[in-house]
């Protein structure tokens, strides 16, 4: 090798190990917890878990909420079998539970989180196209595709640096003090500290934002420049009828297989709560779903158990209020829907 | 298999073992052969069919023409070749917008035919590899090259994976050669190879995925019209972002290739430094701006039968070109538009004699001036700035999803729709702009140099910490599961 190119490649090789070293060693001295990338190909990894589905281990599809708030683990410790949480953040469970309804192969049980302010949004919607492209990606996922993915998993099991959406060069640029032009409107950034995510794509807060409560007001006033603390009502009419309909369909075709629906409406707080009540009235938005689609519906206001909790940032519960919920969950879907959940919840909840 | 990608780290690396192992030279193109299908099987395996099916047929096309004498049956031989290839990438490629403007046609003529749309996957780098198989029949019944006698060196010329899905689009007598004797990269060339290999990645998933495609992929999404700065830096963002891809993918081929010991041809040279459309083309893509020149241009008469037909020849070899890029009429407007484009500047150029001529070697046309001013180092420059206003000007067909949008694009960058949002945040359009002047400065800066000759001058820690800097950033980045947009075409 000549000498010139042999000592700049020892010098980058180098650079590149001292600085992620020094990268890697700051962002854990910081405390930040370990997360993994919630990206297209975890989310295709998770959902060729489908065809095992049941009553006991569900299918989740749904928005942040389901993902902060069902406790896999706690569920697989009462049940003896894992959900597939297929939810995907900001956006409307509809499209996920039209694939399971074309997919002759699935027979199991959806559990679908009903969050009016997502779920009702119309079909062209940037939530209804964003979980559409996750869709679109899964069969597409190719061989090469999927050993990069099993490759990667190890790698991130180890180095926290590569959490795309927290560390990478684009996610810290976003964080920079740049005020832009008048009129623009700038996706709010989350708090370094707000959640993480687990293999099995549960999410979860971390320790430092559960302590932080100026990160918390700091995810309120998030919520609050996305529009979930406005009492605008949403859509009605033809939209409305039309996207009831296609739920309706959709659960008709996994039925008609031998699966089963479940709607849930998972818990929110103060602000948020009191702002989608407005805009969703409970007998024009969830009882109509209920009522036309022929499906069970567990709403959390119901059950006192369910609605105990107080959201640290009025949209999600904490990992330990989680746990109850989810085994509190658990014994009321078995109770409503007489399904067997396996290994009796009532051995676990006396 | 992209090169951005864990799993072609690990194939690499096995490779690279193999390649380095004491076995025959013969074991090592056929490692080479298994990997290249390897390579392109893990995509998605069953069009490994077709590039069997491919090789197979233009082998045995080629044997045939070489020893038949009779010129008849010489063409069907080459006519086999040509349907057979042209037929796939027609079924597979322009096998549904075919149809669409037949529809559309009988329906326009008040024929009452609805066709059910066809489910068809366009198998990753047909047309690449379509060209590279054709190049060589037409070559062997051209009798300027001679028929490959063994089968695994033809086979591992059409499939060797650093050019099959992208390009660069090789010709026989590029790689042929290279597999009749041992190769193995001198320590030099290997450690240049990983170099490009950087550089070709920090281009894609730094600049191209990192920086730019976010950006130009939201406004050209839109239904609605937008402010003409944000259509502005959306164009401009799409044309960093696709040189940076594109070229970034050749850098990676050739990097790639030298690793194990073989050269691959020049793909990309600086193009957004070009002063005028025929010097853009010798640096754009010019592998594929050379094949269309001597496989198609050429036998079409060039620039030899009059200025008329000279101007016909252009246009159409623009307008195929164009539409090699994609079944779509936008991809026809562009390479219509670059046709345009050349055809002026021709027409420029002749009335224009105190401008000194550059004869193009390959002879698609001379390069010309489209402002008439001497030349000099400002009016280069000016001229370089009026081709790359006008190269993003075609951009705009090029990357919008179709007509409408557009049209609707150009209306808002020329201001005639003035009211449309803002959209793009200020990082955003720093990004974009940051990138687009380093691009400029960069190409016009290397304009007559290569990256040889610039990072061989260079002092070793300014080359290393340059290096070490990408390698950084790509980790920093990474955005490892992109594809890349020439893989579509």
């Amino acid at each position: 090798m000549k000498k010139t190119n042999f000592q700049a490649a020892c010098l980058a090789g180098t650079l590149v190990i001292l600085f992620l070293i020094g990268w890697e060693s700051y962002l854990r001295n910081r405390g930040f917890t370990l997360s993994y990338n919630d990206d297209e190909s975890l989310w295709a990894h998770t959902r060729q878990q489908i065809y095992d589905a049941t009553p006991a281990g569900p299918v989740i599809v749904g928005t942040s909420r389901a993902k902060f708030d069902i406790d896999l683990q706690t569920w697989e410790g009462i049940t003896g079998q894992s959900p597939v949480q297929l939810g995907i953040v900001g956006t409307t469970p509809r499209p996920v539970l039209q694939d399971l309804a074309d997919d002759p192969a699935f027979k199991g049980t959806v559990i679908v989180d009903v969050m009016e302010p997502l779920f009702f949004q119309p079909d062209g919607s940037f939530a209804e196209t964003s979980a559409k492209k996750r869709l679109d990606y899964y069969p597409k996922w190719s061989l090469s595709q999927q050993a990069g993915f099993f490759i990667n998993q190890p790698l991130e099991n180890h180095l926290m640096f590569l959490d795309e959406e927290r560390y990478s060069v684009n996610a810290l640029i976003k964080r920079l003090p740049i005020a832009s032009r008048p009129g623009v409107f700038v996706f709010p950034v989350f708090p370094m500290e707000f959640e993480y995510v687990q293999p099995n794509r549960q999410t979860s807060f971390t320790e430092n934002f559960l302590k932080d409560t100026t990160a918390q007001r700091e995810v309120r006033d998030v919520w609050t420049r996305m529009g979930l603390t406005s009492a605008k009502r949403g859509v009605s009419g033809d939209t409305l009828a039309h996207i009831i309909r296609s739920v309706a369909q959709a659960v008709g075709k996994i039925r008609a297989r031998g699966g089963e629906v479940l709607l849930v409406r998972f818990p929110s707080s103060d602000a948020v709560w009191n702002a989608e009540q407005q805009a969703y009235p409970r007998a024009l938005y969830w009882e109509r779903l209920v009522k036309e689609t022929g499906v069970a519906g567990i709403h959390f206001a119901d059950y006192p158990e369910l609605s105990r909790y107080k959201c640290p940032e009025w949209s999600h519960l904490t990992p330990a209020d989680a746990r109850a919920f989810t085994k509190d969950l658990a014994r009321i879907i078995e109770t409503k829907t007489k399904w067997s959940l396996q290994n009796a919840v009532s051995h676990h909840n006396p | 298999m992209v090169f951005n990608s864990y799993t072609f780290v690990l194939f690499f690396v096995v490779l690279l073992a193999l390649h380095n192992m004491p076995f025959s030279w013969t074991a090592k193109k056929r490692n080479l052969l298994v990997a290249s299908y390897i390579f392109y099987a893990l995509w998605n395996p069953p069009f490994i069919l077709l590039l069997w099916l491919s090789t197979v047929v233009d082998f045995y096309m080629a044997k045939l023409i070489s020893v038949t004498e009779e010129k008849k049956r010489r063409r069907m031989w080459l006519a086999v070749s040509l349907v057979l290839n042209l037929g796939m990438l027609s079924y597979f490629k322009y096998g549904g917008f075919l149809l669409e403007n037949f529809t559309m046609l009988m329906n326009s003529m008040g024929i009452a035919f609805q066709a059910a749309k066809p489910d068809i996957i366009l198998p990753v780098g047909i047309s690449f590899y379509t060209f590279v198989t054709l190049s060589y029949t037409i070559d062997v019944y051209q009798r300027k090259f001679k028929p490959e006698s063994s089968f695994l060196d033809f086979a591992l010329f059409v499939t060797y994976f650093p050019h099959l899905v992208a390009g660069p689009i090789v010709r026989p007598e590029d790689l042929i050669p290279q597999f009749k004797e041992p190769k193995k990269a001198t320590g030099q060339q290997f450690s240049w190879g990983v170099f490009l290999l950087t550089l070709g990645l920090f281009l894609k998933v730094v600049i191209a995925d990192g920086w730019l495609a976010d950006t130009s992929d939201l406004i050209f999404g839109l239904p609605f019209p937008v402010n003409p700065l944000d259509a502005w830096s959306a164009v401009l963002a799409f044309s960093g972002q696709i040189f940076c891809d594109f070229s970034g993918y050749s850098t990676c081929a050739i990097g790639v290739s030298l690793c194990l010991g073989f050269k691959l041809p020049e793909n990309f040279r600086y193009p957004y430094a070009a002063a005028g459309f025929s010097d853009f083309w010798r640096r754009w893509h010019i592998t594929l701006s050379t094949w269309l020149r001597d496989y198609l241009y050429i036998p079409l008469g060039g620039n030899r039968s009059g200025r008329f037909r000279t101007y016909m020849n252009l246009m159409i070899t623009m307008l195929l070109g164009g539409l090699w890029h994609g079944a779509s009429w936008n991809f026809v407007i562009w390479g219509g538009l670059h046709g345009l484009f050349l055809c002026v500047e021709r027409l420029l150029q002749r009335k224009s004699r105190s401008v000194p001529q550059v004869v193009n070697a390959g002879g698609i046309v001379l390069q010309a001036t489209v402002i008439p001013v001497r030349p000099g180092k400002m009016a280069l420059l000016l001229r370089v700035l009026l081709t790359f206003f006008l190269v993003n000007v075609t951009w705009v067909f090029f990357r919008s999803p179709d007509f409408g949008t557009a049209i609707k694009m150009l209306l808002c960058m020329f201001g005639v729709i003035t009211q449309g949002p803002k959209m793009l945040t200020t990082p955003d359009m720093l990004k974009v702009a940051i990138v687009t002047v380093g691009l400029l400065v960069c190409h016009w800066q290397m304009r007559e140099r290569t990256v040889h000759g610039l990072f061989e001058k260079m002092p070793w820690w300014l080359f290393g910490t340059l290096w070490g800097i990408m390698l950084i950033l790509l980790a920093l980045t990474q955005k490892s599961t992109g594809s890349f947009i020439y893989f579509q075409f």
